[in-house]
């Protein structure tokens, strides 16, 4: 292993005997197993994604601006509403999730790291190698252009013959591998490392969000793992699921993908629901109303989120019964988020709200998505869907819950969490003024985009004729989605300006904070607690402030601290995964060219990726990490 | 046959933790046979009325599976309750595939 | 917070692989990954249901399957099933060769398993005309059996390592919990299997 940076032990021997690697500069970020360098490689590399699926969104919205615009072609048309839904779902908002758990969770619980430091960091290489080998699509023969559902046949080799497909199924198989890897760990770390005192329903609510979130992608995931391997065996092996002529059926792909895609959109929205009943409470001075039934709501919607898949394909004509079922299951989640929606509301009600950048954002997530909650009703009901589908109601409706509601409760949780990231509190100004814009701008984007839908106007198409009352609505929505871009802009700025600050963030710069993440540094140290907290309550730190407390009881005798060791591992065997999955793509190609024929053809490239990978794992197994240790004159000189 | 061996060490432990012989697990393979004799000689013999020899077979399978869980993965010990909640949780959104595959993938 | 390494200097405890706070995370989170593993032959069985009759004139599950083979195969994995039993008892037990024994014979009767399987794939490939393109139904059968076998393949693998692992380094608090959540590993394969020789070979007969 490639271990060469220098180390900066510092010199007293240790009682322990294992000498720390230290590295630093790049070879840290590639070999940290640290859950805080974690989250921020995690928010950076979600950043970098939601940029681009960002531009794509706009490009799309150019080429809409007027009728028969030929901006773009219908191809590339195509092509950038299938990436942009993938990699905003994937590859954007997925992992700016992740790195807020990542940084929030183990804090919250008072633990001092995950349950597998090593897991995490596996499953951030495998999600971000997983991001780069879709978006290399673009200059390897161009990107998946199947809507990011690939509904076959459409998605099939018959109708889709570049390798775009190919690149979203292996693409989003190896990124779904590391979200998987992730989603155990965090349900392992919070069952497993909560502080002493912390039980279940003394969890912050964030913490069940997550909890609850990480159960979903556990059962979840492995559904579209076993669609993705379906539809590759279809298109590289020519197998015969989805292949009509054979025997195989096309809507059995529909079926395994929204048993899956129906609970992901609750693995994105979950966590939001979390941010908010932290930010909320925060800034109205007051306990979060109904925490059990908080808690009951999000464990009732995480079930019902299993069982309504088929509401995205009343048209295929499952027939009334199923249709019925599907309708009754779908209207009976609004009960939970709706109680969500009041507690939020009773929480503020006759609290001291102070509005700052993250509780502006959690206001106004509370309206925006309760409205894309409403149209989620309208399209419940299975004979008006056979109106709304695949019209712009249906784009409306599920913006409203991914931008309006998701996003904005990202901007609130970074808001809120920034100065226990990075140690620097974001401009307040500045985060106002990309609250506003990006508000104002969402809803100019996408309220008209229901008149759309229910005039008639499709989705999913390149371009419109002239004279069918498009045109102005159409307009609107594309300058909405040009300020929402401004929005970004302005809150890229407030990170850059805030970076050139200096690190001064106090341990509880918002000054009513309720949780352990308060309790210590702003950025915690490597151990976050020196010594473990011990919880008394809910909303342990409030507790203890409430009492006339400035700190947290300790709950053992400050000790040596045993760390794990970095390693470059989960790196190589990611980089592994990558190799094989780039070889199995291209094994039936002819190159033209004796020697990658050879090496592609007989499937080497994908021996030598695999290779790669279980050797990584097999040293892993084989040489112990004994870690390493912090003695305590070590805690008591920093 | 002796089952009570304990190294010196662990003596301490001794009262909490009986060790189990092989007996039960001996007894839980019997049953697996034995389960999985019926299903084939069921199948085997042939002429068995198709409904009850799909009945029959998964009763055998789910009984199989749940002696094998419960003794031969310790589900039935103690501290296995969320392990045993995020089994059920697994088998009942398998289930669910299941029931899409039979009922709502072809047309009638 | 007891750490691996603390415990590794001292004597082994009963249940040595949930000694350590390390090694009882192993096993809850590797039953975390059996509940999705779970939903993946969940959705793997569900795919060959939805298509078992769907053969393209092509050979149908009764034509092509033959009961002593699925029979034996059976039998070899349920056997390795129990031998795997007591290589965990002789593991809490504290008889490393015992243990390493019982591996071994679990290993062997793996290998016959997947021996057997090898060799019904190619005769249905080169007798039967039953290649994983033929039809819809062939295709979700290779693919199910398959992921069942290459999950066989893994464990032989793993279990394989930890054989080498305790002759170099003993049994320890360390090497436990990996040999337990390997068993488990195991036993969940072969509760895979009762699933698949139900529905894939016995009720692929009774048509």
């Amino acid at each position: 292993m490639a271990q060469a940076a220098q180390s900066l032990n510092p010199s007293p021997p240790l009682r322990h005997g294992h000498s720390v690697k230290r590295h630093t500069g790049l070879m840290d970020w590639i070999t940290t197993v640290d859950h805080k360098k974690i989250a921020i490689l995690y928010l950076w590399a979600g950043g970098l994604f939601f940029g681009i699926g960002g531009l794509e969104a706009i490009l799309i919205r150019i080429q809409l601006i007027k009728p028969m615009n030929t901006f773009l072609d219908a191809q590339t048309f195509n092509e950038l509403i299938t990436m942009h839904g993938t990699t905003m779902i994937f590859l954007g908002v997925m992992p700016v999730i992740f790195a807020l758990m990542n940084a929030v969770i183990p804090l919250q619980i008072g633990a001092r790291d995950v349950a597998f430091p090593f897991l995490n960091s596996l499953g951030f290489w495998t999600f971000l190698f997983g991001g780069i080998l879709l978006n290399l699509s673009w200059i390897m023969g161009g990107a998946p252009d199947a809507g990011w559902t690939a509904y076959t046949p459409l998605s099939t080799i018959q109708y889709s013959g570049t390798h775009g497909v190919d690149f979203y199924t292996i693409g989003l198989q190896i990124a779904g591998l590391g979200t998987l890897i992730g989603g155990i760990n965090f349900l392992a770390t919070i069952i497993t490392m909560r502080a002493p005192g912390m039980s279940f329903m003394r969890m912050p609510m964030f913490v069940w969000a997550s909890f609850i979130t990480s159960a979903i992608i556990l059962f979840a995931f492995p559904a579209i793992t076993v669609g993705l391997v379906l539809l590759t065996f279809d298109r590289i092996l020519g197998a015969n699921f989805f292949e009509t002529s054979s025997g195989g059926n096309p809507v059995l792909w529909q079926h395994i993908f929204w048993i899956f895609g129906h609970p992901e959109v609750y693995i994105l929205i979950l966590p939001a629901f979390g941010i908010i009943s932290e930010v909320i409470p925060t800034f109205a001075r007051k306990r979060l109303f109904g925490y059990s039934s908080m808690v009951f709501a999000t464990i009732l919607i995480a079930f019902l989120g299993f069982m309504v898949w088929a509401h995205h394909m009343f048209t295929t004509g499952l027939g009334p019964v199923a249709n019925a079922l599907f309708s009754v299951s779908t209207m009976l989640i609004a009960v939970p988020t709706g109680i969500k929606i009041f507690n939020w509301l009773f929480t503020m009600w006759g609290g001291q709200v102070r509005f700052t950048s993250p509780n502006l954002f959690a206001v106004g997530f509370i309206p925006t998505f309760t409205m894309g909650g409403v149209t989620g009703v309208m399209l419940a009901s299975a004979p008006a869907d056979f109106q709304f589908h695949d019209t712009y109601f249906v784009v409306a409706h599920f913006h409203y819950v991914i931008v309006g509601g998701l996003v904005s409760g990202l901007f609130a949780g970074l808001h809120y969490w920034w100065p226990k990231m990075f140690g620097r509190m974001l401009s307040e100004r500045l985060g106002k003024w990309t609250f506003w814009t990006f508000i104002i701008g969402f809803h100019l984007t996408f309220f008209v985009q229901h008149f759309l839908g229910l005039m008639g106007m499709q989705r999913r198409v390149f371009t419109y004729l002239p004279n069918q009352q498009f045109d102005l609505l159409n307009l609107v929505s594309t300058i909405g989605a040009g300020l929402m871009g401004v929005g970004m802009l302005i809150f890229l700025t407030n990170i850059f300006l805030t970076s050139r600050k200096p690190a001064d963030a106090a341990d509880d710069p918002w000054g009513d904070g309720r949780t352990l993440e308060w309790t210590i540094s702003s950025p915690p140290p490597e151990y976050n607690f020196k010594q473990t907290p011990l919880v008394r309550g809910l909303d342990a730190f409030w507790k203890e402030k409430t009492s006339g407390h400035t700190a947290m009881t300790p709950a053992e005798p400050v000790g040596p601290i045993h760390m794990p060791s970095a390693t470059i591992l989960p790196f190589l065997m990611s980089v592994g995964i990558f190799i094989a999955g780039f070889g199995f793509m291209f094994s039936r190609d002819d190159f033209g060219n004796a020697f990658m024929s050879f090496m592609f053809n007989n499937y080497l490239v994908t021996a030598i990726g695999l290779l790669i990978t279980f050797g990584s794992m097999l040293v892993r197994s084989l040489y112990d990490d004994h870690g390493w240790h912090i003695e305590p004159e070590e805690l008591e000189g920093r | 046959m002796a089952t009570e061996q304990h190294s010196p060490s662990d003596g301490a432990v001794k009262h909490r933790h009986r060790q189990e012989g092989p007996q039960r697990h001996i007894v839980v393979f019997v049953l697996s046979v034995v389960l999985t004799l019926i299903a084939f000689a069921a199948v085997a013999a042939g002429g068995v009325n198709a409904t009850f020899a799909v009945i029959l077979l998964l009763v055998m399978a789910v009984f199989q599976v749940i002696l094998q869980m419960g003794f031969w993965m310790h589900l039935k010990d103690k501290g296995h309750l969320l392990p045993i909640i995020f089994m059920l949780g697994g088998f009942f959104i398998a289930g669910t595939c299941i029931v899409m595959a039979l009922y709502w993938v072809w047309w009638d | 917070m007891t750490t691996a390494h603390a415990e590794a200097a001292g004597t082994l405890p009963h249940e040595p692989e949930k000694a350590t706070l390390e090694g009882r995370n192993k096993v809850l989170a590797f039953w975390l990954f059996l509940g999705g593993e779970s939903v993946l032959f969940g959705t793997l069985f569900a795919t060959f249901l939805a298509l078992r009759n769907q053969t393209n004139e092509g050979p149908s599950a009764n034509e092509l399957f033959h009961l002593p083979l699925v029979a034996a195969a059976t039998f070899l994995l349920l056997v390795s099933s129990l031998t795997s039993v007591f290589a965990i008892q002789a593991m809490h037990r504290n008889k490393p060769a015992l243990l390493r024994n019982w591996l071994l014979i679990t290993v062997f009767l793996g290998l016959g398993f997947l021996g057997l399987e090898i060799y019904e794939f190619s005769e249905y490939i080169r007798h039967e005309k039953f290649g994983m393109t033929t039809s819809a139904f062939s295709s979700a059968f290779y693919t199910l059996v398959g992921f069942h076998g290459a999950h066989v393949a893994f464990g032989i693998l793993w279990i394989s390592v930890l054989i080498g692992q305790l002759a170099r380094k003993g049994l320890t608090v360390i090497t436990a919990p990996k040999v337990y959540v390997s068993a488990m590993y195991w036993h969940f394969i072969d509760v895979v299997w009762v699933f698949i020789f139900t529905v894939v070979y016995l009720l692929g007969k009774v048509g």
